[in-house]
Protein backbone atom coordinates (compact mmCIF):
# COMPACT_ATOMS: atom_id res chain seq x y z
CA UNK A 1 0.00 0.00 0.00
CA UNK A 2 1.28 3.44 -0.49
CA UNK A 3 1.82 5.37 2.94
CA UNK A 4 0.13 7.88 1.75
CA UNK A 5 -3.83 6.38 0.59
CA UNK A 6 -5.21 6.87 4.31
CA UNK A 7 -3.94 10.28 4.80
CA UNK A 8 -7.24 12.92 4.35
CA UNK A 9 -9.38 10.24 2.84
CA UNK A 10 -12.93 11.03 3.45
CA UNK A 11 -16.31 9.81 1.80
CA UNK A 12 -16.20 12.10 -1.63
CA UNK A 13 -12.66 11.64 -2.03
CA UNK A 14 -12.29 11.34 -5.73
CA UNK A 15 -9.82 9.05 -7.17
CA UNK A 16 -7.44 9.84 -10.17
CA UNK A 17 -9.48 9.38 -13.29
CA UNK A 18 -8.38 6.98 -16.40
CA UNK A 19 -9.35 6.77 -20.10
CA UNK A 20 -9.13 3.41 -21.68
CA UNK A 21 -9.46 3.06 -25.53
CA UNK A 22 -11.02 -0.05 -26.84
CA UNK A 23 -10.43 -1.64 -29.99
CA UNK A 24 -11.07 -4.65 -31.92
CA UNK A 25 -7.40 -5.82 -31.79
CA UNK A 26 -8.27 -5.32 -27.61
CA UNK A 27 -11.03 -7.95 -27.40
CA UNK A 28 -9.25 -9.53 -29.33
CA UNK A 29 -6.52 -9.79 -27.05
CA UNK A 30 -8.74 -9.86 -24.00
CA UNK A 31 -10.35 -12.99 -25.53
CA UNK A 32 -6.86 -14.66 -25.62
CA UNK A 33 -5.86 -13.70 -22.51
CA UNK A 34 -8.98 -14.77 -20.66
CA UNK A 35 -10.32 -17.40 -22.68
CA UNK A 36 -13.71 -16.09 -23.55
CA UNK A 37 -14.23 -16.80 -27.14
CA UNK A 38 -17.95 -15.81 -27.04
CA UNK A 39 -18.25 -14.94 -30.82
CA UNK A 40 -20.44 -11.74 -30.03
CA UNK A 41 -16.92 -10.18 -28.59
CA UNK A 42 -15.86 -10.44 -32.58
CA UNK A 43 -18.05 -11.45 -35.00
CA UNK A 44 -20.50 -9.16 -36.22
CA UNK A 45 -22.73 -11.70 -37.56
CA UNK A 46 -23.27 -12.98 -33.84
CA UNK A 47 -23.36 -10.32 -32.28
CA UNK A 48 -26.57 -9.38 -34.26
CA UNK A 49 -27.99 -12.65 -34.38
CA UNK A 50 -27.85 -12.19 -30.06
CA UNK A 51 -29.67 -8.36 -30.72
CA UNK A 52 -26.53 -6.50 -30.24
CA UNK A 53 -25.84 -3.32 -32.44
CA UNK A 54 -22.62 -4.81 -32.73
CA UNK A 55 -19.59 -6.54 -31.46
CA UNK A 56 -19.42 -5.43 -28.00
CA UNK A 57 -16.19 -5.46 -25.55
CA UNK A 58 -16.72 -8.46 -22.99
CA UNK A 59 -18.09 -7.45 -19.69
CA UNK A 60 -15.74 -8.51 -17.74
CA UNK A 61 -12.87 -6.11 -19.86
CA UNK A 62 -14.65 -2.88 -18.89
CA UNK A 63 -15.56 -3.83 -15.21
CA UNK A 64 -11.52 -5.50 -15.17
CA UNK A 65 -10.10 -2.59 -16.52
CA UNK A 66 -11.84 -0.41 -14.75
CA UNK A 67 -10.55 -1.70 -11.40
CA UNK A 68 -7.58 -0.28 -12.38
CA UNK A 69 -8.62 2.90 -11.14
CA UNK A 70 -8.74 1.55 -7.66
CA UNK A 71 -5.54 -0.78 -7.85
CA UNK A 72 -3.52 2.18 -9.50
CA UNK A 73 -4.74 4.21 -6.22
CA UNK A 74 -3.86 1.99 -3.20
CA UNK A 75 -1.00 0.26 -5.44
CA UNK A 76 -1.30 -3.24 -3.90
CA UNK A 77 -4.07 -5.16 -6.07
CA UNK A 78 -3.98 -7.67 -2.74
CA UNK A 79 -6.14 -5.01 -0.84
CA UNK A 80 -9.22 -5.49 -3.02
CA UNK A 81 -11.63 -8.02 -0.86
CA UNK A 82 -14.95 -7.31 -3.08
CA UNK A 83 -15.61 -6.03 -5.92
CA UNK A 84 -19.60 -5.97 -8.31
CA UNK A 85 -20.58 -4.57 -10.94
CA UNK A 86 -23.63 -4.45 -13.74
CA UNK A 87 -23.37 -4.57 -17.23
CA UNK A 88 -26.50 -1.93 -18.03
CA UNK A 89 -25.19 -1.54 -21.41
CA UNK A 90 -22.72 -2.74 -23.58
CA UNK A 91 -19.80 -1.15 -25.34
CA UNK A 92 -20.23 -1.20 -28.61
CA UNK A 93 -16.48 -1.70 -30.27
CA UNK A 94 -16.15 -0.21 -34.56
CA UNK A 95 -14.11 -2.06 -36.51
CA UNK A 96 -12.04 0.81 -37.04
CA UNK A 97 -8.64 1.92 -36.07
CA UNK A 98 -10.09 4.42 -33.41
CA UNK A 99 -11.85 2.17 -31.44
CA UNK A 100 -14.05 3.60 -28.53
CA UNK A 101 -12.48 5.61 -25.27
CA UNK A 102 -14.16 4.33 -21.56
CA UNK A 103 -13.91 6.85 -19.00
CA UNK A 104 -13.57 5.58 -15.89
CA UNK A 105 -13.58 7.68 -12.44
CA UNK A 106 -13.70 6.37 -8.89
CA UNK A 107 -14.78 8.50 -5.54
CA UNK A 108 -15.20 7.37 -2.03
CA UNK A 109 -18.64 6.47 -1.27
CA UNK A 110 -17.80 5.05 2.53
CA UNK A 111 -15.52 4.12 5.72
CA UNK A 112 -15.46 1.53 7.92
CA UNK A 113 -12.56 1.24 9.63
CA UNK A 114 -9.85 0.40 7.45
CA UNK A 115 -12.46 -0.98 4.83
CA UNK A 116 -13.24 1.85 1.78
CA UNK A 117 -15.94 1.06 -0.58
CA UNK A 118 -15.05 2.76 -4.01
CA UNK A 119 -17.69 3.36 -6.08
CA UNK A 120 -16.35 3.43 -10.02
CA UNK A 121 -18.07 5.22 -12.95
CA UNK A 122 -17.21 3.96 -16.35
CA UNK A 123 -18.83 6.07 -19.26
CA UNK A 124 -18.43 5.02 -23.12
CA UNK A 125 -20.11 7.61 -25.58
CA UNK A 126 -21.81 8.95 -23.41
CA UNK A 127 -23.64 6.19 -21.35
CA UNK A 128 -23.06 4.69 -18.00
CA UNK A 129 -21.22 1.19 -18.88
CA UNK A 130 -20.97 -0.25 -15.56
CA UNK A 131 -23.76 0.16 -12.78
CA UNK A 132 -23.76 -0.04 -9.12
CA UNK A 133 -19.69 -1.16 -9.72
CA UNK A 134 -17.82 -0.83 -6.41
CA UNK A 135 -14.70 -2.21 -4.92
CA UNK A 136 -13.69 -2.57 -1.37
CA UNK A 137 -10.62 -2.16 -0.11
CA UNK A 138 -8.62 -3.33 3.40
CA UNK A 139 -5.98 -0.28 3.93
CA UNK A 140 -5.14 -2.57 6.38
CA UNK A 141 -4.97 0.72 8.74
CA UNK A 142 -8.38 2.58 10.53
CA UNK A 143 -8.83 5.67 8.23
CA UNK A 144 -8.35 8.38 10.23
CA UNK A 145 -11.22 10.02 11.12
CA UNK A 146 -11.37 14.06 10.47
CA UNK A 147 -11.67 16.34 13.24
CA UNK A 148 -14.64 18.14 12.87
CA UNK A 149 -14.29 20.84 15.49
CA UNK A 150 -12.97 24.29 14.87
CA UNK B 1 -36.37 -29.15 -22.72
CA UNK B 2 -35.16 -25.47 -22.36
CA UNK B 3 -33.83 -24.53 -18.67
CA UNK B 4 -36.59 -23.91 -16.32
CA UNK B 5 -36.79 -21.86 -12.84
CA UNK B 6 -36.65 -25.52 -11.47
CA UNK B 7 -33.45 -26.02 -12.63
CA UNK B 8 -32.11 -23.75 -9.82
CA UNK B 9 -29.86 -25.41 -7.30
CA UNK B 10 -28.47 -27.78 -9.75
CA UNK B 11 -24.61 -28.22 -8.84
CA UNK B 12 -21.87 -29.11 -11.08
CA UNK B 13 -19.25 -31.40 -10.24
CA UNK B 14 -15.46 -29.65 -9.66
CA UNK B 15 -13.88 -28.43 -12.46
CA UNK B 16 -10.32 -30.05 -13.33
CA UNK B 17 -7.90 -28.00 -11.39
CA UNK B 18 -6.46 -25.21 -12.92
CA UNK B 19 -3.38 -24.55 -12.52
CA UNK B 20 -1.81 -20.45 -12.31
CA UNK B 21 0.96 -19.41 -14.58
CA UNK B 22 3.38 -16.43 -14.05
CA UNK B 23 3.18 -16.27 -17.57
CA UNK B 24 -1.04 -16.80 -17.90
CA UNK B 25 -1.11 -13.91 -14.65
CA UNK B 26 1.03 -11.56 -17.29
CA UNK B 27 -0.71 -11.98 -20.33
CA UNK B 28 -3.77 -11.09 -18.66
CA UNK B 29 -2.86 -8.30 -16.86
CA UNK B 30 -1.44 -6.52 -20.46
CA UNK B 31 -4.67 -7.49 -21.76
CA UNK B 32 -6.13 -5.06 -18.93
CA UNK B 33 -3.50 -2.54 -19.81
CA UNK B 34 -2.27 -2.97 -16.63
CA UNK B 35 1.37 -2.36 -15.39
CA UNK B 36 0.98 -2.93 -12.15
CA UNK B 37 4.32 -4.38 -10.87
CA UNK B 38 2.73 -7.29 -8.23
CA UNK B 39 1.40 -9.14 -11.63
CA UNK B 40 4.54 -9.43 -12.95
CA UNK B 41 8.20 -10.85 -12.10
CA UNK B 42 9.30 -14.15 -10.10
CA UNK B 43 5.88 -14.81 -7.81
CA UNK B 44 3.15 -12.56 -9.21
CA UNK B 45 -0.26 -12.43 -7.75
CA UNK B 46 -3.11 -12.05 -10.44
CA UNK B 47 -5.11 -9.09 -10.87
CA UNK B 48 -8.59 -9.51 -9.12
CA UNK B 49 -10.84 -10.36 -12.09
CA UNK B 50 -8.48 -12.97 -13.12
CA UNK B 51 -10.90 -14.96 -10.99
CA UNK B 52 -13.37 -14.44 -13.69
CA UNK B 53 -11.21 -16.53 -16.24
CA UNK B 54 -11.11 -19.26 -13.93
CA UNK B 55 -14.98 -19.14 -13.56
CA UNK B 56 -15.06 -19.34 -16.98
CA UNK B 57 -14.23 -22.81 -17.10
CA UNK B 58 -16.75 -23.69 -14.84
CA UNK B 59 -19.48 -21.42 -16.68
CA UNK B 60 -18.76 -23.86 -19.44
CA UNK B 61 -20.34 -26.84 -17.66
CA UNK B 62 -23.47 -24.62 -17.48
CA UNK B 63 -23.58 -23.26 -21.28
CA UNK B 64 -22.49 -26.90 -22.10
CA UNK B 65 -25.20 -28.89 -20.33
CA UNK B 66 -27.42 -30.26 -22.53
CA UNK B 67 -30.33 -30.49 -20.63
CA UNK B 68 -30.71 -27.02 -20.41
CA UNK B 69 -30.46 -25.77 -24.29
CA UNK B 70 -28.04 -22.77 -23.85
CA UNK B 71 -26.32 -21.28 -26.39
CA UNK B 72 -22.86 -19.77 -25.51
CA UNK B 73 -23.03 -17.11 -28.93
CA UNK B 74 -26.70 -15.94 -27.30
CA UNK B 75 -25.26 -15.53 -23.82
CA UNK B 76 -24.80 -11.28 -22.51
CA UNK B 77 -22.72 -10.80 -18.75
CA UNK B 78 -25.79 -9.26 -16.81
CA UNK B 79 -23.94 -8.45 -13.61
CA UNK B 80 -21.40 -9.98 -11.47
CA UNK B 81 -19.74 -10.15 -8.26
CA UNK B 82 -16.14 -11.22 -6.58
CA UNK B 83 -15.63 -11.53 -3.26
CA UNK B 84 -11.82 -12.27 -2.66
CA UNK B 85 -11.11 -13.95 0.34
CA UNK B 86 -7.66 -14.00 -0.44
CA UNK B 87 -5.13 -13.29 -3.93
CA UNK B 88 -4.70 -15.95 -6.65
CA UNK B 89 -0.93 -16.34 -6.81
CA UNK B 90 1.12 -17.91 -9.53
CA UNK B 91 1.24 -21.70 -8.64
CA UNK B 92 -1.94 -22.08 -7.18
CA UNK B 93 -3.86 -25.08 -8.17
CA UNK B 94 -7.85 -23.52 -8.11
CA UNK B 95 -10.54 -26.14 -7.75
CA UNK B 96 -13.88 -24.11 -9.45
CA UNK B 97 -17.23 -25.72 -8.63
CA UNK B 98 -20.72 -23.68 -9.84
CA UNK B 99 -24.08 -23.58 -8.62
CA UNK B 100 -26.86 -22.65 -10.52
CA UNK B 101 -28.78 -20.08 -8.47
CA UNK B 102 -31.45 -18.75 -10.18
CA UNK B 103 -33.05 -18.93 -13.17
CA UNK B 104 -36.14 -16.49 -14.65
CA UNK B 105 -37.53 -17.10 -17.40
CA UNK B 106 -39.14 -14.15 -19.71
CA UNK B 107 -40.85 -13.71 -23.09
CA UNK B 108 -37.60 -14.94 -25.54
CA UNK B 109 -35.18 -14.86 -23.28
CA UNK B 110 -33.70 -16.32 -19.68
CA UNK B 111 -31.79 -14.63 -16.98
CA UNK B 112 -29.29 -17.11 -15.31
CA UNK B 113 -27.81 -16.98 -11.58
CA UNK B 114 -25.19 -18.99 -10.95
CA UNK B 115 -22.49 -18.94 -8.51
CA UNK B 116 -18.40 -20.18 -8.83
CA UNK B 117 -16.63 -21.13 -5.33
CA UNK B 118 -13.04 -20.93 -6.15
CA UNK B 119 -10.42 -23.12 -3.58
CA UNK B 120 -7.14 -23.84 -3.19
CA UNK B 121 -6.47 -27.95 -3.58
CA UNK B 122 -6.68 -27.85 0.06
CA UNK B 123 -10.09 -26.75 0.52
CA UNK B 124 -9.18 -22.94 1.22
CA UNK B 125 -11.23 -20.37 0.24
CA UNK B 126 -10.31 -18.62 -2.35
CA UNK B 127 -12.99 -16.52 -4.45
CA UNK B 128 -16.54 -16.70 -4.45
CA UNK B 129 -18.14 -15.20 -8.01
CA UNK B 130 -21.65 -14.75 -8.54
CA UNK B 131 -22.66 -13.79 -12.16
CA UNK B 132 -26.13 -13.58 -13.62
CA UNK B 133 -26.18 -14.16 -17.22
CA UNK B 134 -29.25 -13.20 -19.86
CA UNK B 135 -29.85 -15.69 -22.45
CA UNK B 136 -31.52 -14.98 -26.04
CA UNK B 137 -33.69 -18.14 -26.55
CA UNK B 138 -33.77 -17.72 -30.28
CA UNK B 139 -31.03 -16.15 -32.70
CA UNK B 140 -32.58 -12.72 -34.14
CA UNK B 141 -32.76 -12.82 -37.93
Amino acid sequence: MKATVAEGLEVGTELPPLTVRFTRERLVRYAGAATDFNPIHYSEHFARQAGLPGVIAHGMLTMGTALRVVTNWVGDPSRVISYSARFPRPVVVPDDADGVDVELGGRVSAIEGSLVTVTIDAISAGQKVLGAARAQVDLGVRVPHRDHET
Amino acid sequence: MPITEANAGRRYPSCDPYYVSAAKIAEFATALGDDNARYRGESPIAPPTFAAVISAHAWDQLFGDPELELSLERVVHGDQRFIFSRPIHAGDVVIASLTLDKVRVRAGSELVSATVDMAGHDGEPICSAQATFYHVREAVA
